[in-house]
């Protein structure tokens, strides 16, 4: 879905409702531009970031509950985490913890804590801490099933205080991914006085971490207020500085209209605007001749990409038609239309700033001419004057189930028709999306997830832990779906950098190769800041870290 | 009168519940359950949790009754002035309308105001002028305001006042020059079919004898206009204004997208997107209640304005 400057109430709705179904994208149309950090840092000042508009099916600022992108950006700032993870090379580096061990049969994990950490509250952060925090992480998505940090502790068992600075974590099955799990704000450590609330009375505000800043208020649809946390003294080495947050405060308005966001930026109402969509080039112009910077950052995760639905009956069932399918595809002209000519062209089953990411880039050429010749061998002809190719009566067609029609959608139904492969639209609203699944009522649908580790694929492709089983089942034959599952559970098991790179490395191979996953952009967030705001950083998830950002003093 | 009004209330209780009713039914046949739909936001179907977790995210949300058992108990809470807890905002339905609604009843009440004056001078104007180019074209005025989108006209005003004059905000809803530019918004296409019916009865009442009579003594076009020919054009408009009331409750929903506000429109957007059914029946039953109040004042009003008209309870009048 790309932005819409003039947007109709019906058509926020729809994008909202797209949103639901979290089939909406992401991408960007600037290329990326170095942080303007000119000058020495000056402390104090309050920083105004305008959001669109707040979750409205899940009003929650909990850490381990929320999956939406802005609360978690707010949550990264309010709450610290046992580990950062570099943007740059994914590596897992101390933050609450200085060091960890990890048992050679991957069940038991054993974290050093630093011994100079309060909460916003005034209490102590101990190893105690941690357990509470862990234990009730796990007894609120046994309250809440479904809840998003459910991800994280997979295999969970139990956790104990050694002694006050070092907490064991133990597990029943191993989970590698729970290192990166604990960078994660999902996995955030909260005052024991937060758990005493509700997951509801959380999900409202009630949160109290030891991070840069405190959350003042949460007002669901309107905006989030943060302070800052004095005495703050324990930011992780991957951020400029070291102490308290050069910011006095931070306020957060969500907004509704694309346009009035970067009205509101370049006529200084705001100091940061935050889109989900990238901007299009007619903004993204206006921000840059007011003076505005924009960064742009891939979100990492598996990129915005189709899963098919291979069962019987379905014209997909046939590798030869899932290869012509992956070669039909023009990525390079999706990117550059949809969203301007300096967009990265997807590149992989993953955005690039994965960890572990691998370029399939010669494999997703594209090739229409070996498209329609993998189509005629599997029997799927062109007849004389016919648009789409046909098999016994039958015409090829591709059915993709949307919430809303966006100009992505129909280039891609143009592109496929140029080889003779029709592709249905069918509209449907968020809430029918669960029977079109477990129905197997289409042939391509799109979804994503955003953690900066591969083995977040598991939760779309892996039976044992995929939101949807239907969805699961349906993209790969019981083949190929053992064959992934045991390539996850490597990567999960091996702790050794080299060797899990080495098993996802093959696991991308195999993405590709067998037609799981048929990326069509990479997902890119995007950001503009005001020309007088300094010290703008990108962390692992591709959210932004308020705590180097300083203003010019005025 | 008595029996009249008793009458009224009597029709408005019964508007009150099948408004209720409907929207209930209405909920319930959309095709998927807002367990589904809450969980599907988070990525997860429903297909994947177990049966156990399935009732308990059910239970949850107090969908594991009877539909009936659900319908009646809601209604009765909702008769008592509770309407539930909100299945995605996890707060009270009445909190949270304590939150937004005084944001937007005052914008309305604005919006009306400003509606009834711009509407009222418009066509007070356009109908005294002679005619000539200068009364054709304040005649047109209403058609195109009726015809102009709302959200574009706000944008239009934000880019003109907040953006490059800066003499106002754009956004939030942060005091009372906040809530300039989206009352005007609000006001220009209610103003615009409050104009257009204004024009339509001051032509015909300036066509009635008693007007020739008047101008035959000698009065001036503005005492005519004014004194004589306003009281009984106005009645339309009266009953006009009484369905303006509901295209506020419509008209919020543009205006608070498009000028970040955070109030009762986008509240029921957001609510009818999330299938939060607590949420858009107290919004439903509150909106009926303001359009069925203001319509019983205005029908109340109509004798004082024109004593010909005397309500009995044999005659019904619109």
């Amino acid at each position: 879905m790309t932005t819409h400057r003039y947007r109709t109430p019906a058509l926020g709705a729809l994008a909202a409702a797209s949103v639901l179904a979290l089939v909406g994208c992401a991408g960007a149309n600037t290329g990326a531009t170095g942080t303007a950090s000119a000058g020495t840092p000056v402390a104090g000042g309050a920083l105004t970031v305008e959001f669109w508009p707040d979750n409205a099916a899940f009003s929650c600022v909990d850490p381990f509950q929320t999956y939406w992108i802005e609360h978690r950006q707010v949550i990264r700032n309010v709450a610290d985490s046992l580990t950062d993870q570099d943007p740059e090379t994914g590596e897992i580096v101390p933050w609450l913890a200085t060091d960890w061990t990890v048992s050679d049969d991957g069940l038991t994990y054993t974290f050093d804590l630093r011994d100079d950490v309060t909460f916003s509250d005034g209490t102590a952060f101990t190893a105690q801490s941690v357990v509470t925090a862990l234990d009730n992480d796990a007894q609120t998505l046994a309250d809440v099933p479904g809840a998003y940090g459910g991800v994280y502790i997979a295999g969970y068992a139990s956790s104990n205080a050694v002694d006050e600075h070092t907490v064991e974590v133990h597990f029943t099955t191993p989970n590698a991914a729970f290192l990166q799990g604990t960078s994660t704000t999902n996995l955030a450590i909260l005052a024991a006085a937060s758990y005493e609330k509700t997951p509801e009375e959380r999900c409202l505000g009630d949160v109290i971490g030891s991070g840069p800043f405190t959350l003042d208020s949460y007002k669901p649809g309107e905006g989030i207020d943060l302070t800052k946390r004095e005495g703050y003294a324990w930011a992780s080495e991957l951020n400029a500085h070291q102490g308290e947050a050069y910011l006095d405060s931070v306020h957060i308005n969500y907004v509704a209209e694309d346009s009035v966001r970067v009205g509101d930026l370049t006529s200084g109402a705001s100091d940061i605007a935050w889109p989900r969509n990238p901007f299009t080039p007619e903004d993204a112009a206006l921000l840059t001749s007011s003076g505005a910077t924009i960064e742009s950052r891939a979100l990492p995760g598996p990129s915005y990409a189709f899963y098919p639905n291979v069962t019987d009956g379905h014209p997909l069932s046939d590798p030869l038609v899932r290869d012509a399918l992956q070669k039909a595809i023009d990525r390079e002209t999706y990117a550059a239309t949809i969203y301007g000519p300096d967009y990265p062209v997807v590149e992989g089953a993953f955005d690039s700033t994965t960890p572990f990411f691998v370029s399939e880039a010669d494999k997703l050429a594209y090739d229409p001419d070996g498209a329609a010749e993998l189509l005629n061998e599997a029997g799927w002809t062109l007849e004389d004057g016919a648009t789409y190719r046909t098999k016994d009566g039958q015409t090829l067609t591709i059915v993709e189930p949307i919430t809303a029609e966006s100009p992505g959608d129909v280039l891609l139904q143009d592109q496929l028709k140029q080889i003779g492969i029709q592709l249905e639209l069918t509209v449907f609203q968020a809430s029918e999306r669960a029977s079109i699944i477990a129905n197997g009522n289409y042939d391509l649908i799109a979804t994503y997830y955003t953690r900066a580790d591969p083995g977040v694929l598991q939760w779309i492709l892996d039976d044992r832990y995929s939101g949807s089983k239907a969805l699961a089942a349906n993209a790969q034959s019981a083949e190929t779906a053992q064959q992934i599952k045991d390539l996850f559970d490597q990567g999960l098991e091996e702790t050794d950098f080299s060797a899990r790179a080495d098993v996802y490395a093959q696991l991308q191979d195999l993405l590709i190769d067998e037609g799981v996953s048929f990326p069509v952009f990479e997902r890119v967030q995007q950001a503009a800041t005001a020309s007088d705001v300094h010290g703008f950083r990108f962390t692992s998830e591709s959210f932004l870290s308020y705590y180097d950002i300083w203003k010019d003093a005025s | 009168m008595f029996r009249y009004v008793l009458g009224r209330v009597g029709q408005a209780v019964l508007v009150l519940w099948a408004a209720y009713t409907v929207t209930f039914v209405i909920l319930y046949l959309l095709p998927s359950d807002p367990v589904a739909l809450q969980l599907s936001a988070n990525n997860i179907e429903v297909d994947s949790l177990t049966q156990a977790q399935r009732e308990q995210a059910a239970a949850r949300l107090g969908l594991d009754r009877p539909v009936w058992e659900q319908y009646l108990s809601l209604l009765l809470a909702a008769l008592r002035g509770d309407f539930g807890t909100s299945f995605a905002k996890g707060l009270p339905v009445s909190e949270l309308l304590a939150q937004r609604l005084p944001g937007t009843v005052t914008l309305s009440i604005i919006a009306i105001g400003l509606s009834l004056v711009f509407g009222t001078a418009l066509a007070v104007f356009a109908t005294w002028l002679p005619k000539g180019p200068a009364a054709t074209f304040l005649r047109r005025v209403p058609a195109a305001g009726v015809s102009v989108p709302n959200f574009w006209i706000g944008l239009l005003l934000i880019q003109v006042f907040a953006f490059t004059l800066g003499w106002l905000p754009a956004t939030g809803d942060t005091g009372p020059q906040s809530l300039v530019l989206p009352a005007v918004t609000m006001a220009i296409p209610t103003s615009a079919v409050l104009a257009q019916v204004l024009v339509r009865s001051f032509d015909d009442t300036l066509s009635e004898p008693y007007i020739a009579t008047a101008r035959a003594k000698g009065l001036s076009r503005w005492a005519v206009q004014l004194r004589h020919a306003f009281r009984n054009a106005a009645l339309p408009t009266l009953t006009i204004l009484g369905l303006l009331v509901g295209a506020t409750v419509t008209g919020s929903i543009v205006v608070e997208t498009v000028f970040s506000r955070n109030g009762v429109g986008r509240l029921a957007q957001e609510s009818v997107l999330a299938q939060d059914i607590p949420v858009v029946q107290a919004i439903v039953v509150i909106a009926a209640a303001a359009f069925v109040v203001v319509n019983l004042v205005v029908d109340l009003l109509y004798p004082l304005l024109d004593p010909r008209i005397a309500h009995t309870p044999k005659v019904s009048r619109a």
